[in-house]
């Protein structure tokens, strides 16, 4: 990854002070590898990679610490600078793809507009069962159901090959089987050279499929990031979830 | 154990003569639970309708042998709880009338149907604060509980649980898990849980359907089956839970 991400002291509140997230989250992110982040419904995983992409409503939550993107801070850097980060390294899909698109523009514009490759498109649309390029182009996003959207909303995101993926509890709302799908082009992309993905998922069993490092928040703490088979281990005491 | 009900040969064409169910037979003595599984698509929620009676079969019949007092009602004795509880709910009434009126409905004007809906709550561990607020008030768990609640005030024979658990974290899964069970325990009710998750139909049913393209493939008691599954499908769907899936396989039981 030639984008280097680092995390210090991050620091989340609510806006009015009262309640902190999150406290003293630290890490930094390495190339060619997975990072998941396990934890419960509320306990502010999504607040958290939000926060990465400069995504957060600061009418809402207080941020303080540093998030450094190529020695580029996410939390006070300008609209320019974060659009050139959105742009070309840092892609974001969002838990309810189906918001992600604008209702009133057909879905080649997303096509048009990133100028992505036809033949790489058509390739990872047949693989995730959607339909062909001219097929799609023509359809509304109301005609997508959500796992569509979800699964299309993905796909645009790997065509830009951005050097960070952040994935919002990727296989929520889909069937297993599709999870599959999700599962082995996430570790296909992080081994296609120099790229990094970061997930927050509650599937215990997809992240420990996943593989790469784990931590998980609990009580506005995040865990030290640790690999999947050591996090996993029966000795790992700070995992104690019931893996129904 | 007594048999409760008793579906034969049921099939389900739409109007453009597509198979939605095809040939599905099986029985359900009281007091158990079974369990419906197989991916989206795969038929289970249709027949789910057509065993509550919402749906009539193009062919086949659904043997229920009621008891007498059932005879005297109007109520189904199969109730159903559908997975987009917001849409069913009334938002604009409270949630302590609309349970009180399925008390009344069910056992007569004179029931003591107060004290009913307040049980049923309590056993539900619907907090107090919340029996008086309108359907919208509620969070979308709060509306599955008080739907669930809706239904149990007709005391059911037979409770039906359309992917009661899709729209949960694991938390709220394992509630809702000791809930059924509870249920099934203290009142004795029968019920049908449909579900893709392959891991909670082990935990609460004693007897399950695999479907498939509106058949069932395979079905069996819990244990055995889910030992040592046979069918193709069966193991498909076992291997997508614990993500073991190859893509070819994914494609070749999706053509």
């Amino acid at each position: 990854m030639k984008l280097s991400v680092n995390i210090k002291e991050l620091r989340l509140s609510t806006s009015t002070g009262d309640r902190e997230l999150l406290h003293d989250v630290n890490f930094s992110l390495e190339e060619n590898n997975i990072y998941s982040i396990l934890g419960k419904n509320g306990c502010g995983k999504s607040t958290l990679i939000r926060s990465f992409s400069g995504l957060n409503d600061r009418k809402f939550c207080l941020i303080a610490g540093l998030i450094l993107a190529d020695n580029i801070d996410i939390i006070t850097a300008s609209v320019e600078e974060l659009t050139t980060l959105r742009k070309d390294k840092i892609k974001y899909v969002f838990q309810d793809a189906a918001n992600s698109f604008d209702p009133l523009r057909k879905l080649d514009y997303y096509f048009k507009r990133f100028k992505i490759d036809q033949s790489k498109s058509e390739e990872l649309l047949k693989y995730f069962l959607l339909p062909s390029l001219k097929e799609l182009g023509e359809m509304y996003p109301y005609e997508l159901s959500g796992g569509m959207a979800q699964r299309l909303c993905f796909v645009i995101a790997l065509l830009m090959e951005p050097e960070l993926l952040i994935l919002d509890e990727p296989t929520s709302g889909i069937d297993p089987a599709i999870a599959n799908l999700f599962l082995l082009k996430i570790k296909e992309f992080a081994a296609g050279g120099k790229k990094t993905i970061l997930l927050v998922t509650q599937d215990i069993n997809f992240a420990k499929s996943l593989g790469g490092f784990i931590a998980h928040i609990s009580e506005g703490t995040l865990s030290p990031f640790i690999g999947s088979a050591e996090y996993f281990s029966s000795d790992n005491v700070l995992f104690k979830k019931g893996d129904l | 154990m007594t048999l409760l009900l008793k579906a034969e040969n049921i099939s389900f064409k739409t109007d453009k003569n597509k198979d939605i169910l095809k040939d599905i037979s099986f029985e359900l003595s009281q007091g158990n639970i079974l369990g419906i599984a197989g991916e989206s698509g795969s038929g289970k929620t249709t027949l789910g309708k057509i065993l509550a009676g919402l749906l009539v079969p193009t062919s086949g019949q659904i043997i229920l042998n009621k008891p007498l007092d059932w005879q005297k009602t109007r109520v189904s004795p199969v109730q159903i709880l559908f997975q987009n509880n917001g849409e069913i709910l009334n938002p604009f009434r409270r949630i302590d009338s609309v349970v009180r009126e399925g008390v009344k409905l069910r056992f007569g004007k004179n029931a003591d149907s107060y004290k009913r809906a307040e049980e049923i709550f309590d056993s539900l561990n619907f907090d107090k604060s919340l029996r008086k607020r309108k359907g919208f008030e509620l969070s979308g768990g709060e509306q599955q509980r008080g739907a669930l609640a809706r239904l149990l005030a007709v005391e059911p024979e037979i409770l039906i649980l359309d992917e009661p658990f899709s729209a949960q974290d694991p938390d709220s899964q394992l509630t809702f898990l000791e809930l059924f069970k509870k249920i099934n325990r203290e009142k004795g009710t029968t019920m049908i849980c449909i579900s893709h998750n392959l891991k909670i139909l082990q935990e609460l049913c004693s007897y399950v359907l695999i479907m498939y393209k509106g058949a069932v493939v395979e079905s069996g008691d819990c244990k055995t089956l889910f030992g040592s599954p046979v069918h193709p499908y069966t193991k498909f769907l076992f291997k997508a839970e614990n993500y073991k899936l190859t893509y070819d396989e994914f494609i070749a039981m999706r053509t």
